[in-house]
């Protein structure tokens, strides 16, 4: 037996710990306000009657160290620029996300190799998020897109940049890219057309819907963000 | 085959918010059972070696670990052997699932089973977050996809291959609302009031995530429910209008939809499943369920009509309740169901066979988009409903006689969780 020993410091981004230490001691669960507020309130809609409640206002966050294991490969390769999946060395099947362990039931749970993948893939569904996480909200309507990367058996999520919504369609051929300032998780993927889309087939009344949507939310980003 | 009974159920309303603690939802439930039943002494479930069987799916929404022992104390139950049952949205399903196996093994004569769900404590996008995050962290979460995102793009896939459009969501969504009206549950009613709705107000409620629209998606939900269930003596003992539950199921699929198309697990597991796909469209690996149906709603649903001895689903079923989180799951769970072939969910939507007057009602409670989602409690309050019909104690329970069915036989309530990660289902008769 041996010991493993303590963690080495290969490389590190900066990173602020002191901040968090301090947010972290913040949020410690004491109300920062409160609201009394009456409502009707009861088991059924038949049986109401009005109630007055007390609301307290209570943070709550921390900071996560988390580890991606051994397809940590995966994001060490989009902090140089490059794209990895795994491959089985028994069943042949390239996994982007990629697997340490290959889930073919064949395969006995076999130790996968990293390989290099193209940064090409094509669409295998898609959809318009007029809604996406805050973080995001100024760049709907948002394509998101499952993307099949060339040579993988895997749809990898991610959204897409410089692409007409009303264009966006499956089979689409896409070109990956990696951010340019690359944080470290999936966000730093993304994918533009690598050819000129075909728009699905719509009916005059689905066609007209879909524009007045793009529209409503193209101008709830203007009014919430400005223009861009 | 050891008889598992439906004793009584209860809901406490879907509503946001609701203000009301869990604990007190959950006890406003479990009172309705002891009005019932006048002759159930909660101080009995110890001496008589009873359990209970907890349901909720989230501790990051009201940032609280282990509420059921707060629900299992406050119901006054310390000391009685009590579980709680965890699997996304499959959650309170898979609890109904588990406390009919307890049963049926022989350990436990009685199961209470409570669930509940708080959801307006954080706000909008942290609730959504706090969903998100039974995706996966690294690999799906943070791809910029909510789970809004997810199921649209299955649903825009089904679009692409079977033909599924923009109307045949609108009518599900439809179906849902209208049948919640006269539901005293719902939270559609209490928040919208009592007017029927269109296509045309589907289509005016705001996108989400192309092509799913606000009308179409589940709502956010606090409430909670409960069923007392029991063996077939007990039943027998308990009540003069029993319900059974004759069949049990559950089933999964991959943590992540993106890695089904090929998935070697799937591979002619349904050959003729497989078969059923156009031609000019390039087939993966694993054509079923690809990310056009749900695998999981297959295995959970077969399992339970083997269980239940059913053979032709369509034909001995009386009516369904489909666990829709997003309007295109009544799509597929119709074909994964074995109520049509593959792609011709839309067709029986249509053909207005899941209408509550059609030949299969699906949704008379209003299901997730209309009564509401409350998590923990979602399947639970839809098995509740099905056992009123089944009892034919619509009358009095909703207030509503003419929302009862005329003698109905059986019932498939499915619940799941994730992008079908994890499903139930169970088949109820009379
Ligand atoms: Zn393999």
């Amino acid at each position: 037996m041996k010991q493993p020993g303590s963690e080495k410091m290969i490389k590190q981004s900066p990173y602020d710990e002191k901040w968090w230490e301090e947010w972290e001691r913040k949020g410690g669960w004491r109300p920062e306000g409160w609201k009394i507020v009456e409502m009707n309130d009861g088991p059924t809609l038949n049986d109401l009657k009005p109630e007055k409640f007390l609301v307290v206002h209570r943070p709550h966050g921390s900071m996560f160290h988390h580890s991606y294991g051994k397809v940590s490969q995966f994001f060490i390769g989009l902090l140089e620029g490059k794209l990895y999946g795994t491959k089985c060395p028994k069943c042949g099947l390239v996994y982007c996300p990629p697997r340490a362990h290959c889930f073919n039931p064949k395969c006995r749970l076999a130790e996968t190799k990293w390989v290099e993948l193209p940064k090409k893939g094509e669409v295998h569904s898609y959809t318009i998020m007029a809604i996406a996480w805050p973080s995001m909200a100024h760049l709907q309507p948002l394509v998101g897109a499952m993307i099949r990367i060339d040579g993988t058996n895997t749809c990898l999520p991610m959204t897409m940049r410089d692409v007409d919504p009303e264009k966006v369609n499956i089979g689409l051929k896409v070109r990956i890219d990696i951010a340019k300032d690359p944080k470290g998780d999936l966000l730093d993927v993304y994918a533009t057309p690598a050819e000129e889309p075909v728009a699905p087939k719509r009916t005059p009344e689905e066609l007209k819907r879909f524009r007045e949507d793009m529209e409503k939310t193209r101008a709830w980003v203007k009014k919430t963000f400005g223009t861009k | 085959m050891k008889k598992v009974g439906i004793v009584a159920g209860s809901i406490s309303r879907f509503d946001n918010p609701r203000h009301t603690l869990a604990e007190e939802m959950c006890a406003e439930a479990v009172k309705m059972i002891l009005d019932d039943m006048p002759d159930l002494e909660l101080g009995d479930f110890i001496r008589k070696g009873y359990a209970c069987c907890y349901s909720y799916f989230s501790d990051i929404l009201e940032q609280q670990q282990c509420m059921h022992w707060i629900i299992h104390d406050y119901l006054g139950l310390s000391a009685v052997p009590a579980y709680r049952v965890e699997s996304g949205g499959a959650t309170p399903i898979d609890a109904i699932v588990n406390a009919a196996l307890w049963i049926r093994s022989g350990m436990f004569p009685v199961v209470l089973v409570v669930g509940w769900e708080k959801m307006n404590e954080l706000p909008i996008q942290k609730v959504n977050e706090a969903i998100a995050i039974a995706g996966d962290t690294d690999w799906d979460f943070v791809s910029g996809f909510t789970y809004n995102a997810f199921y649209a793009t299955m649903e825009a896939r089904r679009m692409h291959v079977y033909g599924d459009t923009e109307e045949d969501l609108a009518e599900v969504a439809v179906l849902n609302h209208n049948n919640s009206l006269d539901n005293p549950y719902a939270q559609w009613p209490a928040q919208h009031g009592f007017s029927k709705i269109t296509v045309e107000d589907v289509y005016k409620s705001r996108l989400i995530s192309w092509p799913y629209r606000r009308y179409e998606c589940a709502m956010t939900s606090e409430g909670a429910s409960a069923l007392l269930l029991a063996n077939e003596e007990m039943t027998k003992k308990l009540t003069d209008n029993p319900v059974w539950i004759s069949g049990v199921g559950f089933g999964t699929d991959t943590m992540r939809a993106g890695d089904r198309p090929d998935n070697p697990a799937w591979k002619g597991l349904y050959p003729e499943d497989e078969k059923v796909w156009p031609k000019n469209i390039p087939k993966p690996m694993s054509p079923y369920p690809d990310l056009l149906n749900f695998g999981s709603l297959r295995v959970s649903a077969r399992m339970a009509y083997k269980d239940a001895g059913i053979k032709n689903p369509k034909k001995e079923i009386s009516f369904v309740e489909i666990f829709d989180p997003y309007a295109g799951v009544v799509l597929a769970g119709l074909e994964d169901f074995d109520f049509c072939k593959r792609g011709e969910g839309k067709k029986m939507v249509r053909d207005g066979v899941i209408q509550r007057h059609g030949e299969l009602p699906c949704q008379l409670s209003g299901a997730l988009t209309a009564q509401g989602h409350a998590v923990g409690s979602t399947s639970i309050a839809q098995v509740v409903d099905s056992y009123w019909q089944l009892s034919n104690q619509i009358g009095k329970k909703w207030g509503a006689p003419s929302r009862q069915l005329s003698k109905p036989k059986k019932a498939f309530i499915h619940g799941h969780g994730g992008t079908g990660c994890q499903a139930g289902a169970v088949v109820l008769e009379v």
